[in-house]
This record gives C-alpha cells, structure tokens and sequence, in this order.
C-alpha cells in the first residue's frame, strides 16, 4: 500500500486552507498587541475607574472560552444587523468572516497580551524609573526609554507562547462563523476530506502536522526577534514553550 | 413548574414577572438548566484522565531509558503544539473507527464486506452507534490527552523541585526507593505542583464548551436552540433572536466557574503549603 502519495496530496490540499489560519492570526496579532500595552498600562493605571474597567476586561476574557465568546460577538453582530449595519450599508463588512473573525480574535488576544505585559510591567526595575525622573525626563521619555525596552523583554517569551496559543485557537473560528464559497480553513478542509472517504487518520494528521510545521515557524521568527532583542546580553536565554498561564 | 407556587405567592409577584418566571421554567429551559451536568461531569472526569496521563507522562519523562523518555517528551511537546480542538475531534472519530474496524474483521462476511466497498463502517453489522454517553466518555479521554501533556510538565517540573535534602534524608532513615517516592517524593510534589495545576484545570474547563462539537446536547448546543429565532404558524413570531443574550449567560457561568476554581484553588494551595517555606504571591 502506498503510504507516501496519499499524504502528499493533502499536503497539497490543505496548503491553501492553512493560509485562511494564517491570515486569522496575522490579522489579529498586531492589533492585539497595540490594543494590549494601552489595556496593561490602564490595568495599572492610578486612576480607579480605568484601573477596574482594564480589570475587568481581562478577567471576563481570559475566564470565558474563546468559543463562546465568537458565539456571542457573532450572534451580537447578527442582532444588530437589521437597526444598524444595513442602514449604514456595512453589513457585508461586519459579518463577513475574515473581518469579524480578526476582530474577536483581537479582542480575546488583548486580553492574554494584556494580561503578560501587566506582568512585565511589575517587573520594570523601579531604581531605572527613579533615576529617568531624576534626569527629568516626562512621562512619555520615561515609557519609551525606560519602561517599553525592559517591558518588552521581560514579556517577550511569554509573548511568543501566546502567539502560538492564539494560531491554535484560529481552528475554532470557522465552527462558529459562516464559511463563505471556499474560504475553508485547516478545521474545514480536513472534515470535508475525512467526510469523504473516512480517513480521520490521514486528514487530521496532516492538519495536524500544518498547525506543527506553523507553530514551529511563529517560535523561530520570534526566537530571532528575542535574540536581536537581547543583543546587548552576554548570553540569550532560550525560549520555551509553556501553558498560556492564568493567574 | 409554576404549578408548585401557592396562589397568594402568584398574587403577589404580578403576571408580567409570573410570565418570564414560567417562561425560564419550561421544558426546553429546564433541559438547559439539566445540561450544565454534561460539561460540569466532562471537567471532572477530564481533570482525572488528565491528573492520570500527566503522572504518566511525568513518569516516562523521568524514565531512565532513553526510548521512554523520548516517547514522553515527544508526547508532551506533540500535544502542545496541536490545537485542543483538533484532539477533541480526532480522538473520538480515531477510536469509534478502531473498534469498528475490530468488529468488521469477526462480524463482515466477504458479501457485505463487497457491498460497502469504498465506504464506512466497512459493513453494516460492525457499525458501532454511539450516543450521549459514549460520547462523553471519549470527549473525557480526549481532554484528558490534551491536558494531561500539560499535567505531565507540571508534574515533572514540581517532582524537580522537591528539595533534594528531603529524599537524602528519607534515603538515610532506611526507605526504600518505592516507599521514598511515594511517601516523600509524590507527597511533597504536590505543592509545587498546585499553580500548574490550578492553570490546566481553568484551561480544561474553558475546553468543555467544545462538547457540543461531538453532538451532546450541552449547555452551548442548548443556548444556540433556546436563542434562536421562534416563530410557529399559530402563534406568530414568539420571540426573535436572543442568541446573544443566551450567550452572554454561558460567559458569565464560565466567568463565575474560573472565579469559583480561583478562590478553591487557593484555599488547596494554603492548605497544602502549610507548614513549609512556599513563597506565595
């Protein structure tokens, strides 16, 4: 029985599909991380009200499935479709897939980051912060010379898992969201083969084997992010994988 | 479910909230209110599969022959780099067809075998059906592969850090190497297992909203039903969309699940610390 060619031929179909979890990602990643540094500098915010508001978006976001939460921002957006998207005339931007799926992608993803740089944020070395006001440098000089840089390091590795976390939660997006023409993803694609001829092992292996061969890229593309990052170390600490942590 | 209230009680609280109250008690509301047993019963039994596969992926990490530890590191680092869901579905379909392909070799004759070429179960008579239960039974596994690949590097992190001086000791008091690691070792891993823990147990019980992936009529399934636009021939259109509502329903339980986990968590983690030097935050 020939093993090999079966197995490349699902290579080849689900080379596309994977594409669509890609794009998900891509598409959230950056906006996600934006949003986070304002949600971890709110959650340490002085000022109460901005301090619990950031508090509690990360608390109802990293204490809820992602599943749900695509239910619920999903049917969120159908119900406003009729009083509000139509009028506007947006609604074929609003509930097409490859624009709400990024957004709640994000809007879960802010969360988790958020909650990693709040984290980092704790740990900026409080003597560094002393001596820029010392210089008298203002709030914004202190963030971008001081804070960000040992911000951005000390998160950096819990960062990268987070990423990879948020790729595999890509999977879930189009068991809730509507698949439009051929715009299938890895999940899709491979139940459509396996409705076919009933080979689970085959088609979920070589998706499988997609998320792998994806994940293992997003580490090596932020390893070397790390290690240009911490160029001014003797020695660079190696990156690992670990649970998306909560608490 | 309203007939249980006295008359003067259904006086006084007022037909509009007398309505809502007997609309939240119908059938199809009470088989929702029923389903949160499936996905509070799949946590369980799924963080007993995973505590199960975590010792014993800990336990091949830590082997000393070399083809174990492979096995163990290979299984603890395959899962991670998988998405859950892609487990969740995979495992279920895997066994159900494993068993069936079992069965096709002692009930298929040859006829039937032919009839159903290209097609599966591979006949008829090895079709194996599977309802509820079984199902949940196989989501329980699954989430015990998952999360017990994140179990055994917790394990296997903790059974690191029991202080070295604690087994020299026990060592040296006459123990065997069983009774050290199993009255010393084990015992005092525990505490430094606890937070790892505490973070697979939030994150398998956020996976058990998946559930209604494998057709159990869970609280997610039971949501998207009740939600749903209503409309019969007699009576109109009885409600329109409130999916979202329901929705927002299921995110608060699994908020107020995390909260709930978070505070017994830390209760298990004071008592399990006392009596010894554990930094806590």
């Amino acid at each position: 029985m020939d093993i090999v060619s079966p197995i490349l031929t699902d290579l080849q179909l689900l080379a596309k599909p994977s594409l669509f979890n890609v794009y998900f990602a891509v598409a959230s990643i950056p906006a996600g991380f934006l949003f986070a540094i304002f949600m971890a500098l709110g959650k340490a915010s002085r000022n109460r009200l901005i301090a619990n508001l950031c508090r509690g978006y990360v608390y109802a976001f990293r204490g809820s499935p992602f599943f749900i939460q695509l239910f619920m921002f999903y049917s969120l957006a159908l119900a406003f479709n009729v009083t509000l998207w139509k009028p506007l005339g947006i609604d074929w931007l609003i509930l097409h897939p490859l624009f709400l799926g990024p957004v709640i992608l994000t809007l879960n993803t802010t969360a988790y980051t958020a909650e990693i740089f709040h984290g980092a944020l704790q740990a900026v070395p409080r003597g560094e912060l002393e001596a820029a006001r010392a210089y008298g440098m203002s709030r914004w000089q202190q963030f971008r010379s001081v804070t960000w840089p040992h911000l951005i390091r000390i998160a950096w590795p819990a960062y990268t898992n987070e990423v990879v976390f948020l790729f595999h939660a890509t999977a879930l997006v189009y068991f809730t969201l509507p698949v439009i023409d051929d715009q299938k993803d890895l999940m899709n694609k491979a139940g459509e083969l396996f409705e076919r001829d009933y080979n689970a092992f085959l088609h979920f292996s070589v998706a499988a084997l997609y998320f792998l061969l994806i994940s293992l890229v997003i580490f090596a593309i932020f390893g070397l992010i790390y290690r240009r990052l911490m160029r001014h170390m003797p020695q660079v600490p190696r990156l690992r994988l670990a649970v998306r942590w909560l608490g | 479910m309203l007939e249980i209230l006295p008359e003067w009680m259904k006086d006084g609280i007022g037909d509009d909230l007398l309505f809502w109250l007997g609309y939240f008690t119908n059938g199809k509301h009470l088989a929702w209110y029923a389903s949160v047993q499936y996905t509070l019963l799949a946590a369980v039994l799924g963080a007993a599969f995973a505590l199960l596969f975590g010792l014993g992926g800990a336990t091949l990490k830590n082997s000393r022959w070399l083809p174990l530890r492979l096995i163990g590191s290979g299984y603890t680092n395959m899962v991670r780099g998988v998405p859950d869901v892609l487990f969740f579905l995979f495992f279920p379909l895997a066994f159900e067809q494993l068993v069936e392909l079992i069965r096709a070799q002692a009930v298929c004759t040859p006829e039937t075998l032919a009839d159903n070429a290209g097609r599966w179960p591979p006949c008829d008579a090895a079709n194996w059906y599977l309802g509820t239960n079984e199902y949940l039974l196989l989501a329980c596994v699954s989430l015990g592969i998952v999360y017990g690949a994140f179990t055994a590097n917790v394990i296997h992190g903790a059974m690191r850090s029991v202080p070295r001086g604690q087994l020299e000791a026990a060592r040296a008091f006459g123990m065997s190497t069983s009774q050290v690691l199993w009255r010393i070792h084990i015992r005092q891993m525990w505490v430094y297992a606890l937070p790892g823990l505490s973070n697979c147990w939030m994150l398998l019980i956020k996976s058990t909203a998946l559930l209604s992936l494998l057709q159990i009529a869970d609280i997610v399934l039971w949501a998207d039903r009740l939600g749903a636009p209503n409309y019969t021939p007699t009576a109109g259109l009885v409600h329109p969309d409130w999916r979202w509502q329901y929705y927002l329903v299921l995110l608060v339980f699994y908020i107020l699940l995390t909260f709930v986990s978070e505070k017994v968590f830390a209760g298990l983690m004071r008592w399990a610390g006392r009596g010894t030097l554990v930094a806590r935050s």
